[in-house]
């Protein structure tokens, strides 16, 4: 009996493969190898640091993605970091446009808005990414979410934008502005992965997506 | 099994041959079928996985942007030649979702363009989520009460997803004219629901039509009819819930006061 463990999270990286084989005597199994290779932190002094440390950590490695996510190169480098996904990138972003846009003066329907954002989000993203893979996509579900929530930051840009400046025409600018700019990444990360006939067909929800909330920034 | 699929796909019609496509997805739908090779999870929760639904979804850009041009033109009556008349949800689900952005965008522009010059104009977000209820209602029920009739007079060679397929292109349609209604004309709106009625009724009439085409003549007219009601209904509700709210007086029509108390009944306005 033979397995290999693999477990990649962030920068801790266990990878292992262990051999047990119930048939093979004593003098075989001292000649079984167990090899594992640690980089960076060891598991167990994660726990002990402290929160502080923590902190800095995750929102380091959000910065990081962030930047892959949004300077649209493509290099390797940027598809081997976005594998490691996580939702707490998606998770603030979507709240920083959800307030933003209900706490505006131009309304009075704050938590409707709110509600309405962050339901379109998440229930948005998840349409979206089911949708590529039901279309053949060899996407990974949290990853295509991930990198479609970390998109999701240009239009908070946008709805800043919209906070600060009075002019209908310029605002309209920025924000058209900025929708190119996240549908633009989110292009470049999903195309890769559907075959050439289904391009348009995956990717048109998605500027849709990112039209709608562009709307939304654009409009309160 | 496996061997007697090319013989299969000789015996049917010119119309339903298969692509190279759907003839793997036929191979795979049948293997899932076979009961040896299927996991549990699959005999059970088959209704929950991926792969139950991606035969559905089995399109190219080609075909949809074709079907999608073919249900502008109401009385070509070629729906069902398009790539084979294989069912698919991928168009309908989409024009769905595109046309539930259009109508709230354009019931916001039409609010704005009626703006008086003192007014500050505030934006109605409270009608989307309604909006969106009363669109996937709608798509879901019409085509089962479609499916229902057709069965009804025992036409069972399209199926209920066929419905889906057909329901949800012919509402392309609508897409380019509730852009056009957000112009505050009544006038104008009147003949756009007109133009609306008349092209989707006729573009599933004429669709259905190649399949009744050997019935006898009440159970052709009952279908047509059917068809016909169900549509001008559904138009009628969609024009007095979201483009009622035009400013009659305004244009020195009609008093305002039983306008608003309908108004603040069916959107719950502040």
């Amino acid at each position: 009996m033979e397995f290999e463990a693999q477990e990649n999270q962030g920068n801790n990286s266990i990878q292992g493969v262990i051999n047990l084989d119930p048939q093979v005597n004593q003098v075989q199994a001292q000649q079984q190898e167990i090899t594992i290779k640690q980089t960076d932190i060891q598991v167990s002094s994660t726990l002990e640091e402290s929160v502080a440390v923590t902190l800095l950590r995750d929102l380091r490695q959000i910065g990081v993605k962030l930047r892959c996510v949004l300077v649209p190169t493509m290099s390797s480098n940027n598809a081997k970091e976005l594998r490691n996904w996580d939702l707490w990138g998606p998770l603030i972003f979507c709240l920083m446009l959800a307030l933003t846009l209900s706490m505006s003066g131009n309304n009075n329907d704050g938590t409707g808005i709110f509600a309405t954002i962050f339901v379109l989000i998440w229930i948005g993203s998840f349409v979206v990414t089911l949708n590529a893979q039901l279309l053949g996509g060899k996407v990974s579900f949290f990853q295509s979410v991930c990198v479609l929530g970390y998109c999701v930051f240009p239009i908070n840009l946008g709805a800043l934008f919209t906070l600060i400046f009075s002019f209908f025409y310029l605002k309209m600018f920025l924000v058209i502005g900025c929708f190119l700019w996240s549908t633009y990444s989110a292009v470049g990360f999903m195309k890769l992965l559907i075959p050439e006939q289904k391009r348009i067909l995956a990717l048109y929800p998605v500027i849709l997506f990112y039209l709608f909330l562009s709307w939304f920034a654009l409009i309160v | 099994m496996l061997d007697n699929l090319n013989q299969d796909v000789s015996i049917l019609q010119p119309s339903l041959q298969m692509t190279d496509s759907q003839v793997q997805n036929r191979i795979r739908q049948m293997k899932m079928e076979d009961p040896e090779e299927q996991t549990c999870y699959q005999k059970f929760c088959n209704l929950f996985t991926i792969e139950y639904y991606r035969e559905y979804f089995d399109v190219t850009t080609e075909l949809v942007i074709s079907k999608v041009v073919n249900s502008f033109n109401p009385f070509s009556g070629t729906f069902f030649d398009i790539g084979g008349g294989i069912p698919e949800l991928y168009g309908p689900f989409w024009i769905l979702n595109t046309l539930i952005f259009t109508v709230a965008l354009s019931v916001n522009i039409s609010k704005y363009m009626q703006l008086q010059p003192g007014e500050h104009f505030e934006y109605q977000f409270q009608i989307v989520p309604f909006l969106a209820i009363f669109m996937y209602l709608k798509t879901l029920i019409v085509p089962m009460i479609y499916r229902v009739a057709l069965k009804c007079v025992s036409q069972d060679r399209l199926t209920l997803l066929h419905c889906f397929t057909i329901y949800g292109y012919s509402a392309v349609v609508m897409i380019p004219v509730s852009l056009l209604n957000s112009i505050p004309n009544p006038a104008i709106q009147w003949m756009l629901l007109v133009y609306v009625l008349f092209a989707q009724t006729s573009f599933l009439t004429s669709n259905f039509n190649q399949e009744l085409k050997y019935m006898p003549k009440e159970k052709k007219y009952m279908i047509v009819g059917l068809v016909a009601v169900v549509q001008i209904t559904i138009m009628i509700l969609y024009k007095f819930y979201f483009f009622s709210s035009i400013n009659y007086q305004q244009l020195g029509l009609v008093k305002r006061k039983s306008h608003n108390h309908i108004l603040s009944h069916i959107l719950g306005a502040n």
